[in-house]
């Protein structure tokens, strides 16, 4: 069923169009997706790639310390660290990355010159958080915390809202 | 009992190869087993045409087409093979901008990396139990970007926007 709601809309309902699992095994996919089973089923994937995350999110914190003072550089290493360190058991390096893809993003948009010694802070700060022997959260939400009031900050004199 | 996937093909449009592996292996966990990859938009669209994927999972950021790019091609394009195919974003960019930005492009779902499987089940199930209407309108072709709301629903609405249709999680 097409509408067209005025001289310049055309409404197209779902059942106008191929869905992408007909009604009938519609059911049985939400019962699916919710079952106990599938979660730990998904869960044990996961945790099954932990390893070889690990390892990728070593050799990126390698690229992080020698890519300088290339920007660039920088924040697509750092988003690949943000996207899925905590799939790798480092949250801590995640938030951080976190943090500095979203200084660095905020003062792209308002074209206001970002600060490497924040940079840097947040690159030291990765790479601790990252070997440390274990994801220590408790210095790690310390570091982080501090580093994200520090971004807060200069993102408010930036005029980021 | 088979789990309702079985006869599904999904396609995963990712530059990093440690996400595509994490991403099949939790559609094989719902038993989505015929899925195809490819490494940026281009070659996505190529993977398109050959495997008619009933689902596609995509990254925002690549190089040479990212996702954004893909999704206009996919909506707009005479030569898309599926206009209405459901396509869930993946992104690290959950900035206000790159959210409206692709929801604008005409994305079904969008998913916050890093992802969990909650996460992403909870996207698909969105895409199986309340299909969204499309809407031609000028320039745009894509889902409905308001979601519709429940029937006599006064609020209290989180947030004043557009964004709040778009749940990135």
């Amino acid at each position: 069923m097409s509408q067209q709601n005025d001289a310049e809309a055309e409404l197209i309902q779902p059942d106008a169009y191929p869905q992408m699992v007909s009604k009938r095994d519609g059911l049985r996919c939400i019962q699916t997706l919710q079952s106990d089973r599938v979660a730990l089923k998904a869960k044990t994937a996961m945790a099954s790639y932990t390893p070889m995350l690990r390892d990728a999110i070593m050799e990126y914190v390698e690229a992080l310390e020698e890519a300088g003072t290339d920007l660039e550089r920088i924040f697509a290493v750092a988003h690949e660290i943000r996207n899925f360190a905590e799939n790798a058991g480092m949250a801590t390096a995640g938030r951080v990355a976190e943090n500095l893809c979203r200084y660095m993003d905020e003062m792209e948009r308002v074209k206001k010159p970002v600060d490497q010694t924040i940079v840097a802070l947040h690159v030291a700060a990765i790479a601790r958080a990252a070997r440390a022997e274990e994801d220590d959260a408790k210095m790690g939400d310390v570091v982080s915390a501090e580093l994200n009031a520090l971004v807060r900050r200069r993102l408010a004199d930036a005029g980021v809202r | 009992m088979s789990g309702g996937f079985e006869y599904l093909k999904a396609l995963i449009v990712e530059d990093n190869s440690h996400m595509r592996s994490l991403l099949r292996a939790l559609l094989n966990s719902v038993g989505i087993t015929d899925i195809a990859e490819a490494n940026q938009g281009k070659a996505a669209i190529e993977a398109l045409r050959l495997r008619r994927p009933d689902l596609v999972l995509t990254d925002l950021a690549m190089k040479q087409m990212d996702g954004l790019e893909f999704t206009r091609y996919v909506r707009n394009d005479p030569n898309s093979p599926n206009p209405f195919i459901p396509i869930i974003m993946i992104t690290g960019h959950t900035e206000k901008h790159h959210v409206e930005e692709a929801r604008d492009a005409g994305v079904t779902e969008l998913l916050a990396k890093p992802i969990t499987a909650a996460n992403l089940f909870a996207r698909i199930a969105e895409i199986v139990e309340r299909p969204r209407a499309f809407v031609r309108c000028g320039d745009y072709f894509g889902p409905d970007r308001r979601r519709t709301r429940a029937e006599g629903y006064k609020g209290p609405f989180r947030r004043a926007e557009d964004l709040e249709d778009m749940d990135v999680r």
